[in-house]
């Protein structure tokens, strides 16, 4: 398991947590886009962290869940495997 | 309350998804010709509880008529409300672009008495075998009455008045009534109904308490209303969604209207109490009947709760005979769940559904697997029976304590 989320990642998390379809490919051309454009509500995330955190064993940081875009939320689950590492 | 309302509450759409069908088309072929598919539970985890038989839906794909996104973050019941709403769109004419154009002036309201048993059952065993951190976020939206009315709107873009009535078996009708009011103060388009997922091994351990369930094995004996034989009702999952719209407003779009919502009223007796039911049920009915303008001769025909339990269904034909006189002898009574069972709180709008096409088709349903009925009531039993109607009663219980009627009349109200 790598000690960095990648945006293929983040895909897989985006379909088992919340039902969402898309390409890494395509998350990653639009990273700068709220996660709304790509169907993924509050809740939605929220599971991803809470899969993030089960996976790695480390808490993320609380603002996580609160992200906006991919990029926002990849940069700071990042930093926190980062730290914890 | 009988002066004619300047916004009368149409039924424009029905959409089904029944155990017995899931169209209305095959809903009512089913129902017409009184095809039993009440049968032996074999939903994984629920074959060795003492509830043996029930109506279950058994070709339903649920990735076929919803989107992911939206199938996981629900329960069953939710998905057959999904569905049944297209259905009920879609056949009221009403498209994605056209509730759209002005999605303020659609609302939501649903009933549900069993929740979202599956899913909450599925994230409490996370909770308990693996730990709180594994419990999804869906939860707490997912196994809630309001789930189905949330879904249905968020998905569709709804933004109309929207509600939820839990008021048990009964409040189905219920949920009609409040689509009706909401109409009759500006929201020309409600979509309202109920559908219910009680067929999961936890939902299915909360009945087992009700001395009402019947828990004979075999499918035709299970279920046998106003008969001698009578032991109880089966459960069943399923349930309708109507569109119920202003008449100016369907008007205006050129569509059919299919009936209005005359009358409506509700009562509470309390649990399991069946003999003062009887009051109740008579009490509603009376408003019912009053809020409708419609005398008790009018009545052409009664869908009956038909509980099975032979003091409930006692009270049911004494309150029949208590509101409509001698009418309520003649009257020609039917209840069409006893082939697919009861849908807790979606069960009256199974029976709504095929009231209104039962007028149309000028066919009363027949109430399959009752023979040799022992109370005063002219019941449709073995074979449908085809005769005119203008106004359908239908009637409903909770085991809760909850009884409600609902008037029906057939096609414009102003034609009559």
């Amino acid at each position: 398991m790598s000690d960095r989320i990648t945006v293929e990642e983040l895909a897989e998390l985006m379909k088992k947590a919340a039902g969402i379809t898309v390409a890494p490919e395509e998350l990653r051309q639009q990273q700068e886009s709220g996660f709304d454009a790509f169907g993924l509500d509050s809740l939605g995330l929220l599971g991803i962290v809470g899969e993030l955190e089960n996976r790695y064993g480390t808490p993320m940081p609380p603002d996580a869940e609160k992200s906006k875009s991919p990029r926002q939320f990849l940069a700071l689950v990042n930093s926190a495997l980062l730290a914890g590492a | 309350m009988s002066a004619p309302h300047p916004r009368r509450a149409a039924v424009t759409g029905i959409g089904v998804v029944a155990p017995n069908g899931n169209s209305t088309e095959a809903f009512w072929k089913a129902t017409s010709e009184g095809v039993v598919v009440l049968d032996r539970i074999t939903r994984e985890g629920c074959e060795h509880l003492p509830l043996r038989v029930a109506g279950q839906i058994r070709d339903f794909d649920p990735p076929a008529a919803i989107e992911e996104r939206y199938l996981v973050q629900t329960d069953r019941f939710t998905h057959f409300a999904m569905a049944a709403a297209d259905l009920a769109l879609e056949d009221a004419g009403l498209s994605r672009s056209d509730t759209d154009a002005d999605p303020f002036s659609v609302g939501v309201v649903t009933a549900a008495g069993s929740g979202g048993g599956e899913f909450g059952q599925r994230e409490l065993q996370q909770l308990w075998g693996k730990g709180s951190r594994f419990v999804g976020p869906y939860q707490s939206i997912a196994w809630f009455y309001a789930a189905s009315t949330g879904q249905i709107s968020i998905r569709r873009g709804l933004k109309g008045p929207c509600g939820v009535v839990a008021s048990d078996e009964a409040g189905g009708l219920d949920a009609l009534a409040h689509a009706a009011r909401a109409v009759r103060r500006g929201t020309d388009v409600m979509v309202a109904g109920a559908t219910e997922a009680p067929l999961a091994p936890y939902s299915m351990v909360c009945q087992l308490g009700y001395e009402e369930l019947s828990t004979v094995a075999e499918p035709d004996r299970a279920y046998r209303p106003f008969t001698t034989a009578a032991c109880g009702f089966v459960p069943a999952e399923g349930g309708a969604m109507v569109v119920v719209e202003a008449e100016t407003s369907a008007r205006e779009r050129g569509v059919p209207v299919r009936a209005t919502l005359a009358g409506h009223a509700a009562t509470f007796t309390g649990a399991s109490r069946w003999e003062q039911s009887r009051e109740g049920l008579a009490q509603a009915i009376r408003v019912a009947l009053d809020e409708a303008g419609c005398a008790p001769e009018e009545i052409d025909v009664v869908f009956a709760d038909a509980l099975g339990v032979p003091e409930a269904d006692r009270a049911e034909a004494l309150a029949i005979a208590d509101a409509l006189g001698p009418h309520g002898t003649r009257v020609p009574v039917t209840a069409p769940k006893t082939a697919v069972g009861r849908a807790c709180g979606a069960a009256p709008l199974l029976d709504v559904a095929a009231a209104v096409l039962a007028m149309e088709h000028g066919v009363i349903p027949p109430t399959p697997n009752v023979f040799d009925i022992c109370h005063d009531l002219d019941l449709v039993t073995a074979r449908a029976r085809a005769t005119e109607m203008r106004t359908a009663l239908v009637l409903s219980r909770g085991l809760m304590g909850s009884n409600a009627a609902l008037v029906l009349r057939r096609g414009a109200a102003d034609a009559s």
